[in-house]
Formats: C-alpha cells, sequence, structure tokens
C-alpha cells in the first residue's frame, strides 16, 4: 500500500500534536533559546569589540555593517552544531519506542499504510526540528541588521540546515526502526551524526595522507621545491557529506574585500566563505599556486599571471555532491523505515516484539 | 489420549469468519505455533484457551495482519491476509493484550484518530464515536485525558477502539484481565450481541472462567497445536470422567465434617464458600453428596470448583500428557 497524503498528514499531526503534550518539548525549545540568546549576545559582543581590525596587514575599506558577515557566518555553524545535537534525539525512538509502548502494532492494523507512519512520523520529528530552527531566526535577523549579508544567504543557508534536519531526522528514525531497543537508536543516531560531523573530517585527513608523494613541486610563486605532495583532488569528496561542509558551501558568496590600496583581499571575516575556499581547493591539485596579495589587482585580469591560481574564481561547488548524498541517504533511510514497517512480517530483527 | 485425528476441526466452513489451516510459525528455532487448525465462524464467541506459551497470541498476531505463518494458510472474511492484509483490516478488529494507548490524548480524540486511520467519513466518525463510547460506559471520560483512566477503562476504551469501524471478525486477545465484576458481565453481554449480530468473535485467555462466561465454542491449544475443539455445552461430558476439586456447603459444618470423616475425607480446605474436597470424578461426587445428605446434613451448595471449561480444560490437557 502506498503513501496517502491523509495518511501521512494524519499520522503526522497525530504524533505532532503528542508531542506537544509531553510537555518535554517546552523544556528544549526554551533551552535552545537560552543557549541561542547567549551565544548571539556573547559573538555579537566579541565582534563588535574589534571592529576596525586589520586583514593581511593591509588596512581594509571598512562600515561599519562588517560584522555582519562573520557573525552570520559563525552563528549558523552554531545553530548547525545545536541542531546535529538535537536532532536525532527527535525520531531515534519513533519506531521502538512505539513498539515498546504497544502503540505501533494499534496503527498498523489500521488502514494506514507503512509508508503513512513512516513519513508522518518523521515530518512530525522534522517539525520540531524546525520550530526550533524557527527559534533561531530572530537572532539571524540580528546578524542581517548588522549588515553585509543578504536575505537571500540567510534563506539559503536557512534551507540548506532545514534539509540537513530532515536528514539527520530520517536516519534516526531509520536506526529507530531498525533495532529492539530505544537506548540502542538513541546512540547509534549520535554515532552516526558524530560520524557525519567529525568522522568525515578523520577520514578525509587520512585518507589524504595515503596519496602523499614525493616530488618536485612549485609551492610558491616562482620557485621549486623538492617536497611531499598530497592530491586532495582524489579524497576531496569524503569531506563532502559533512553538514558543515555543505552549509558553508550553499551559503552563497559574499563580495570580496578590497583594501585601501585597491586591491582585491580574501575575506577573513566570513567563516563560512572561509570553509567553503578551504573546501574547494581541495578538489584542486596541491601545486597550482594562488597568487593574491602579490601585487594582483583589477587591473591585472585573471589569467594573466600564468599558473596562479585567480582567488576569485572559485572551483566548482562541492555542496551539490554533498547534499545530494545526504539527501539520497535520507531518502535510503526512510525507505528502510517503511521495509521494516511491513505487515505482514515474514521475519523479525533479534529482540523485535510486534505487539 | 486423544488422537489427533479426532481434535482436529476440518477447516471446510466456507462463510467461517476466520479459517485456519495448518498455520505454523516459527522465530528461529522456536516453534511458538505448530501446525493449528481452526474454525471461528460467524455469530458465535468462540474462545481460545491454553496456558501461557501455548501460541495464542502469536496465532492472534497472524490473524490481525501482523505476523506472517512460516507454513499454513490462513483465511479471514474469505481473504488470505499475506495476499490482501489491507482487505483483512477492513473488516477485522484487534484487541491486543498490551493496551497501546497514547495517553497524552483524550478519549474522545483517541477515538477520532482510529476512526480516521480507518478512513471513515466525517459523518460516520460523528455517530460511531459516541455510541462506543456509551457503549462501554466511558461517555463521560469522553474529555478526559487517556491517562487518568484505569486499567480496567483502558480495557473499554481498547475494546472501543477495535469496534470502531465495525468489524465483521473481532479478535481479543486477554479482554477480561483487569476488568472489574461488572465489566465483565458487560463485556459478555457486548459479545453475545455482537455474536447475535453476525460479528465473529475470537477471544483468547488463560483464565478459564472469563471465557466460560463468554463463549459458545473453545479451541484448546497446548504448545503450539490444538488439543481440542469443542462447543461448550460439549464440555460438561468431557470433564465428567476425570477428577476435579469439589466444593460443599453446610447448614451445620460441624456434623458435614463428621460425615466426611466417617467417609475418610478429611483435612479439606474450609473457605468462605465452603469445604473445598480433594478431586473426584462426577460419580463419586454424586456418591458423596447422596451419603452426606442421607445421614442427614442439610446441604445448602455443592458442586465442583471452577468452571466446566476449567473441568474440560484441565481433563484434556491430563490426557495430552
Amino acid at each position: 500500500m502506498n503513501a496517502s497524503l491523509r495518511g501521512i498528514r494524519l499520522v503526522a499531526a497525530h504524533e505532532f500534536r503528542m508531542r506537544l503534550r509531553t510537555g518535554r518539548w517546552k523544556w528544549l525549545l526554551g533551552g535552545f533559546t537560552l543557549t541561542m540568546l547567549a551565544f548571539t549576545w556573547i559573538l555579537h559582543a566579541a565582534l563588535d569589540s574589534s571592529r576596525g581590525s586589520y586583514y593581511n596587514g593591509v588596512t581594509i575599506v571598512r562600515d561599519h555593517s562588517s560584522i555582519g558577515p562573520q557573525m552570520f557566518g559563525v552563528l549558523m555553524l552554531f545553530v548547525l552544531g545545536l541542531m546535529l545535537i538535537i536532532s536525532p534525539a527527535l525520531t531515534s525512538q519513533s519506531v521502538n519506542g512505539d513498539r515498546e509502548r504497544g502503540t505501533l502494532a494499534t496503527l498498523q492494523v489500521t488502514l494506514l499504510s507503512p509508508a503513512d507512519i513512516a513519513i508522518g512520523k518523521l515530518l512530525a520529528g522534522w517539525s520540531v526540528g524546525l520550530v526550533a530552527l524557527g527559534l533561531s531566526v530572530p537572532f539571524v535577523v540580528w546578524s542581517l541588521i548588522e549588515g553585509g549579508v543578504g536575505v537571500l544567504s540567510a534563506l539559503v543557508t536557512l534551507a540548506v540546515v532545514a534539509l540537513l534536519i530532515g536528514v539527520i531526522c530520517a536516519l534516526a528514525q531509520a536506526l529507530s526502526a531498525l533495532t529492539s531497543r530505544s537506548i540502542s537508536s538513541g546512540m547509534l543516531s549520535y554515532v552516526v551524526t558524530a560520524a557525519l560531523a567529525l568522522g568525515t573530517v578523520i577520514v578525509y585527513f587520512m585518507a589524504l595522507s595515503l596519496t602523499a608523494e614525493q616530488r618536485t613541486a612549485r609551492v610558491g610563486a616562482d620557485y621549486l621545491s623538492e617536497g611531499t605532495l598530497h592530491h586532495p583532488e582524489d579524497v576531496w569528496w569524503l569531506l563532502a557529506p559533512n553538514p558543515f561542509v555543505v552549509l558553508a558551501d550553499a551559503a552563497p558568496a559574499l563580495p570580496p574585500l578590497r583594501a585601501d590600496n585597491g586591491a582585491f583581499v580574501e575575506r577573513s571575516d566570513d567563516p563560512l566563505g572561509s570553509l567553503r575556499r578551504t573546501v574547494r581547493d581541495a578538489t584542486r591539485p596541491e601545486d597550482v599556486v594562488t597568487c593574491y596579495n602579490s601585487g594582483y589587482t583589477e587591473l591585472d585580469p585573471p589569467g594573466s599571471v600564468p599558473s596562479c591560481r585567480d582567488p576569485f574564481v572559485e572551483p566548482p561547488p562541492v555542496w551539490p555532491w554533498g547534499l545530494g548524498f545526504d539527501v539520497l541517504l535520507g531518502v535510503g533511510a526512510v525507505t528502510v523505515t517503511i521495509r521494516r514497517l511491513r505487515t505482514p512480517a515474514t521475519r523479525l530483527g533479534r529482540g523485535v516484539r510486534v505487539a | 489420549m486423544i488422537e489427533d485425528a479426532e481434535l482436529a476441526e476440518p477447516p471446510s466452513h466456507g462463510d467461517a469468519g476466520i479459517v485456519a489451516e495448518n498455520v505454523t510459525r516459527s522465530f528461529g528455532t522456536v516453534w511458538a505455533v505448530r501446525g493449528m487448525s481452526l474454525v471461528v465462524p460467524y455469530g458465535r464467541v468462540t474462545a481460545l484457551v491454553g496456558p501461557n506459551g501455548a501460541g495464542k497470541t502469536t496465532l492472534m498476531l497472524m490473524l490481525a495482519t501482523l505476523l506472517s505463518p512460516t507454513a499454513g494458510r490462513l483465511r479471514i472474511a474469505g481473504v488470505d491476509p499475506a495476499e490482501d492484509p489491507v482487505a483483512v483490516r477492513r473488516v477485522t478488529g484487534w484487541m491486543p493484550d498490551t493496551l497501546g494507548m497514547y495517553d497524552q490524548l483524550r478519549v474522545r480524540e483517541y477515538l477520532d484518530f482510529f476512526a480516521d486511520a480507518h478512513r471513515l467519513s466525517k459523518a460516520d466518525r460523528v455517530r460511531a464515536v459516541p455510541s462506543l463510547l456509551a457503549t462501554v460506559r466511558l461517555a463521560e471520560y469522553a474529555e478526559a485525558p487517556v491517562h487518568v483512566l484505569s486499567r480496567g477503562q483502558k480495557q473499554r476504551l481498547a475494546l472501543a477502539r477495535a469496534l470502531i469501524h465495525q468489524p465483521r471478525v473481532l479478535l481479543l486477545d486477554e479482554p477480561a484481565s483487569g476488568l472489574d465484576p461488572r465489566s465483565r458481565v458487560e463485556l459478555r453481554d457486548l459479545l453475545r450481541r455482537l455474536a447475535a449480530d453476525g460479528v465473529a468473535v475470537l477471544v483468547s485467555s488463560h483464565i478459564l472462567s472469563e471465557l466460560a462466561e463468554m463463549a459458545d465454542r473453545a479451541v484448546f491449544v497446548s504448545a503450539g497445536q490444538v488439543v481440542a475443539s469443542r462447543e461448550l455445552s460439549e464440555l460438561a461430558a468431557i470433564g465428567a470422567g476425570h477428577q476435579v476439586g469439589w466444593r460443599i456447603r453446610a447448614r451445620d459444618p460441624q456434623a458435614l465434617q463428621t460425615v466426611l470423616a466417617e467417609r475418610g475425607l478429611t483435612g479439606g480446605t474450609l473457605t468462605p464458600a465452603g469445604l473445598e474436597l480433594p478431586p473426584m470424578t462426577e460419580d463419586e461426587a454424586s456418591d458423596l453428596l447422596a451419603a452426606v445428605v442421607g445421614a442427614g446434613v442439610r446441604v445448602l451448595a455443592f458442586g465442583p470448583v471452577g468452571s466446566p471449561l476449567e473441568s474440560a480444560y484441565l481433563a484434556l490437557t491430563e490426557e495430552g500428557r
């Protein structure tokens, strides 16, 4: 039996209503809001005290708005981090918890399909995550008021976080469908989330070290050196599914800054941009030279210095691969959940009771 | 020992609510149900009787379309649940022994939700929910949260949930556990009414006195197999040749005990309901009663301890050993 809009809506509304009535959500959302408030306040104060700083030894033409990008970037990375902590808990007990309480079977003997139940429950858990994300919006608006970041950037970034919350919720739900005990699925959900957020970075650097080779390489603008050369272009994809990478890479780029002398400089006030450049650089061979801050001005059009990497022409984005992989992971997780909810069941997992 | 051929009920009833043919279900190396065959006709209340671990709940789960048999065939309202579980769910109501309540909901919301889940139209839902709440005596709790209900009230709400879509086949797993005497009487009356309306009712329990009050027929199961299948009216005959406990109450207990002692019956347990005697057959019991009355003792009550179902069950399982 396939999913029906009516069935999904019924299950989602039912689950959401019960979550609202448990009371725990008030503590969860209250704690989230207070954490956001405290963090944003401290962040703003710290950035405010550093207005008018210098970049790369060159005084930057700056206006009052320049703490906006930094505030926005740090805030969004923090929001994503918080959501990665909250999201697994939203659905990691939604199937085996209902089995333990004996409520799942009462749903399965109705005309609701496994897809109705799986997707409805997922939407309910995801919705709570989106409510939490919604509570972060006033703080994001605060950073927008500081200037330097467009509304479109904020909307795209929030949308990416929203999608990533859904992926994590789907993974946690699949684990709750695969394991018999809710404590096991809860722990496994955090392990999987950590694998995405931290494991990808660790595996990337381990894999990068395996690409090392000794060769003569151009490591500066105009000299050769014997040294160890890595091939990040072979392993960059390991970083792509990382939620922080996806977020930073998908966020629209801010316009470049210009120094007092008219030269363009790489922004150091944009954490998302810095992360994006780092990841995109990983898609290119290590021996391509970056020539910015070496007398390069807009009068020297990109490419006028042979072999130089143009700092303002970035490599292709990584986020479509990463987000695509994450979304596929989420869709796969939903499929697993649906399969595990199919009845009559021919096989039961170890320790799983039907009712 | 009762022969299998004698026990097995030929599943030939085309109009039966439930037909199980050699149904088997294993969980790994454990065989919970081993070749069960039974028929549950429409318009009758059939009791599924057996001890814990006999396979009653596993059979119920298969009938409720939650588990598929490892082997054998099921037909519910003429439909094989393995082939069309949705069609079976349309006509089947199931009340598990674990009630599966949503404590955060109000009683009316709980039934509204399951009415929607069974795709009842709004008009049908508006009509069915208050009517069922009245039937299970929960109308006054319609706006109360489920978590404030007692175990017995939750049991009745679970029954209302199983009936919300007017099923033609009703599966009840231990429905009377936790019910107070009045609720048990009402449950019995409700099941009798449903059966009179043509519903095929299968009730499982290991509390035989409950089943004796509400069933027309009994299917005895043990160790995953059907041991016997009988009308309740036949059960007295099964138990007649076997020893069961008896209870006697007289106006003068001292005189009674004197007569019993003369016949070598000492050490009976004295309860408020009377003196419980050691197990004996019906013939032995009637001889004893004649002797007691003949000795001038005025007997107020005399009968077997437990129901005919218990007697028959004990007799059948004793034969099966």
